[in-house]
């Protein structure tokens, strides 16, 4: 058996991992395990940070199918924070009952939770669809919670709305803008982009100091700056007008998809000067593969209710367990709305959402279809990638997010640079080190951005990508990325 | 051989697959032989020298899939020019490099890949060489008293090369120098290293100048102005230059300027993946004859097409090629 200590506060640590230790052994000489199954038994400690997050006190990961033909190994992961105390030993009998049969817990865990998909990479899981219902209709979850989104996240409000962070922003471009000029090299109108705009808060500051700054340095630039506003949600748009209500003579406000800014904005190919995002590729559709003994892996996952939720829920919304499904899907197409009482929708939504949780299991790459890996990261590739990182480790391959990293890169102008603020994995080693998600900020999932592969994906296509921790808040987690035009 | 009306031809690179990027980085990763390397190059030329033919294209080149970049394959081969070896990270990256000393006169040793290009096929065609003013400005300069004094001594032993390519049957010398645009204010000494180059050089030489087409991607933008007298001093054939994703505007120089040389249009943007259809290359053509007499005109992509995947590449020759055709018709060819 191998005991890995992944991100402990100190304290517990050492406590923890005997606690463990004593409870396997335990289960081990009471027959509830088998002796091949221990030696082929992985057991992760971790401390999740988020307290709303996808999974059980403990859970088992199975492997698939072990590519060898030998004994499949299968990973339990505890969460030190959610276990209670002297709940080990039958969170652990719990979670551990279908990978062996002869267990005797009374009833099987499937039994235990209703199930709202079959096993699939994560991207693709219906998760991510309540993360877009959670941005199609924030207003009313914001109305249901009464707090606006942004009080929602860990530090109560968004680094993207820094003033000082904003100026020092400013300021660089203005001094790129005044370059081109100098080298004639500034076209008549200068265009700026943002994705995912929020509450417009940014664009606003943005545009004030860049005024004022022009106006000290008597540059006129100004006047040329075309500010587009660009996200998916046309009210979110509709409602970021009145923080740049100042500046509608320069902006222009675009439905687009983050995960593919070139398809609406294909004229401005090479021709924007700057593109500025915050906390858009960290709530971007993504898939976890994992490492273990040199073989490559994709986490799949299965969404599920447990089931004393599931019955409660039910019970409150006078649904059969059924019905549950099907009033979860229908919420999914039509939102809130499809109850009679929106707010009642709104609050069966949420309840929902708190209880989902995700099943995992690890599927050798070889036996998944290549088409799983995004874009132009294809096997060969990862491996070369990969030969940097730990012979085990689990990661984020944050396909979402290289999507749009790849499909944002190409609207750059010559000497144009991308700025990307959010929370960044930029070492092998930190996935070792602490917890990357999936968690849930109110009714949205936030994922760790693997910077390692953007890194990659950006010197392909000839930028190189640069890291600087976001140094306007402490303890802030956010760093920020930026783009230098490769050699 | 007698080529048509407006014949067609190519920059230079060809679409670079995906599998020889593998390989090239298998190589410097010492996970195959320098021979094993050479043998797939030549399949991978015979394959970009067939694609260009079945397309259509009357002037060819050998899809230059043999160099990691257009400087590297002339840099570490340029005898004085000290390479340092481990500072590529991939194989299209560029090598950092020097010049300790006055470069000796010798041969850079390219003539034997234009050869194996004329054995391959019956098609006229094209090498490229990568320009004096391009290669100064990759190397560190440690020894000469300016970047023209680099660049003449550079001229000098690539007019060597090039006097060896003739050797070899070479018609069309290709000269690129991408970086004019950037470095506008070099113009007055790349035009005297320009005539240096092609001095006595018996072949027809093309001047390629684009914006740029590291990445696939533009290194800079403007106008073509700035080229304008000066570049009428170069002792050249043709100026081929990008149009298809600048636009036409450019070419009034043409006109305002009558250069005394043909002008090879670019008429297909390789920075895109959009394949043009045959009519609005066709279109683009004939915009084109407008400034300059068809006698005195090639058609080209913009630049290379080392970014493109091949069907694109391939799928946008043909394009050119059969645009060109239907303007050929239209003046009765």
């Amino acid at each position: 058996m191998i005991l890995q200590l992944n991100h402990l506060p100190r304290k517990t640590s050492a406590a923890s991992a005997q606690d463990i230790v004593v409870t396997l052994q335990s289960l081990l000489e009471e027959g509830h395990l088998e002796h091949e199954q221990f030696a082929n038994l992985c057991v992760h400690l971790d401390w999740i940070q988020y307290k709303q997050n996808f999974r059980e006190a403990v859970t088992v990961i199975p492997c698939a199918e072990e590519p060898s033909g030998g004994l499949p190994f299968f990973e339990v992961h505890v969460d030190l924070r959610q276990i209670a105390q002297g709940a080990l030993r039958a969170e652990m009998l719990k979670a551990m009952a279908p990978a062996n049969p002869d267990f005797g817990h009374p009833r099987a865990v499937q039994e235990e939770r209703v199930l709202l998909e079959e096993f699939r990479p994560f991207r693709t899981s219906i998760a991510w669809r309540f993360n877009r219902l959670y941005w199609q209709r924030l207003a009313d979850w914001e109305k249901s919670t009464g707090r606006g989104y942004e009080e929602a996240l860990p530090g109560g409000k968004s680094d993207a709305n820094h003033p000082q962070a904003v100026a020092d922003g400013v300021a660089d471009f203005w001094t790129l803008v005044r370059d081109l000029d100098v080298k004639k090299q500034l076209p008549a109108e200068i265009f700026v982009l943002e994705i995912g705009v929020g509450m417009g808060t940014r664009a606003g500051l943005w545009l004030d100091r860049f005024h004022k700054l022009d106006q000290e340095r008597g540059t006129n630039y100004y006047p040329r700056v075309r500010f587009l506003l660009g996200d998916y949600s046309p009210a979110t748009l509709e409602r970021s007008k009145a923080a740049v209500r100042a500046h509608m003579d320069q902006c222009s406000f675009v439905v687009l998809d983050a995960l593919n800014p070139m398809q609406t904005l294909s004229f401005l190919r090479h021709k924007i000067q700057h593109i500025h995002m915050t906390n858009v590729y960290d709530n971007l559709p993504d898939e976890e593969m994992a490492r273990r003994d040199g073989r490559l892996y994709v986490v799949e996952v299965r969404a599920y209710l447990p089931a004393g939720d599931a019955e409660r829920i039910a019970k409150e919304y006078e649904l059969s367990a059924r019905d549950l499904g099907r009033c979860i899907e229908r919420l999914l197409e039509a939102g809130p709305e499809h109850f009679a009482d929106r707010a009642r929708g709104v609050n069966f939504w949420q309840q929902v959402w708190a209880a989902m949780r995700l099943e995992e299991r690890l599927v050798c790459v070889d036996d998944v279809r290549a088409e799983s890996l995004p874009g132009e990261l294809d096997r060969s590739r990862l491996d070369e990638i990969l030969r940097e990182a730990p012979s085990d480790v689990r990661f984020h391959l944050n396909s979402g997010a290289l999507e749009s990293f790849r499909n944002t890169l190409p609207l750059l102008s010559t000497r144009g640079y991308l700025q990307v603020q959010d929370i960044f994995v930029t070492h092998w080693s930190e996935y070792q080190l602490g917890f990357h998600g999936p968690g849930k900020l109110d009714g949205s999932i936030v994922n760790w951005v693997n910077g390692l592969l953007l890194r990659e994906t950006a010197e392909r296509a000839g930028y190189d990508v640069h890291f600087a921790p976001f140094r306007y808040r402490e303890g802030s987690r956010t760093s920020i990325l930026y783009t230098t035009q490769r050699e | 051989m007698k080529l048509p009306l407006l014949p067609t031809s190519v920059v230079g690179s060809y679409s670079m697959p995906g599998w020889l990027e593998r390989l090239k980085t298998e190589y410097f990763a010492r996970r195959i032989s320098r021979h094993d390397l050479d043998e797939i190059h030549d399949n991978a030329v015979k394959a970009a020298i067939k694609d260009q033919e079945a397309a259509g294209v009357d002037v060819i080149t050998d899809g230059e899939l043999r160099r990691d970049n257009m400087m590297d394959y002339f840099l570490e081969r340029l005898p004085g020019v000290q390479i340092d070896r481990s500072s590529k990270k991939f194989y299209y990256d560029f090598y950092n490099c020097s010049v300790q000393g006055k470069l000796p006169m010798a041969l850079v040793g390219v003539a034997d890949d234009f050869r194996f290009l004329r054995s391959f096929t019956d098609h006229e065609t094209k090498f490229c060489v990568t320009g004096p003013h391009a290669l100064t400005k990759r190397i560190h300069n440690e020894f000469y008293p300016n970047e023209e004094a680099l660049a003449t001594d550079l001229a000098r032993v690539l007019n060597l090369e090039m006097k060896e390519l003739v050797k070899a049957g070479a018609k069309v010398i290709q000269i690129d120098e991408p970086y004019y645009s950037g470095f506008p204010d070099d113009l007055d000494w790349c035009v005297k290293v320009l005539n240096t180059l092609v001095e006595g050089v018996d072949a027809k030489i093309v001047v390629h100048i684009c914006y740029g087409n590291r990445y696939g991607k533009p290194s800079w933008e403007g106008s073509y102005r700035y080229l304008f007298p000066r570049i009428l001093d170069a002792k050249v054939h043709q100026l081929t230059l990008e149009f298809a994703r600048r636009g036409g505007e450019d070419l009034d120089l043409f006109r305002e300027f009558k250069p005394p040389f043909e002008l090879g249009v670019g008429v297909i943007d390789v920075k895109t993946q959009a394949v043009e259809t045959a009519d609005m290359v066709a279109e683009r053509v004939r915009k084109a004859l407008e400034f300059v007499p068809a006698e005195r005109v090639t058609v080209l992509p913009d630049c290379g097409c080392f970014h493109l995947p091949r069907d694109i590449a391939f799928a946008k020759l043909c394009a050119m090629v059969e645009g060109t055709r239907l303007v050929r018709k239209e003046l009765g060819q």
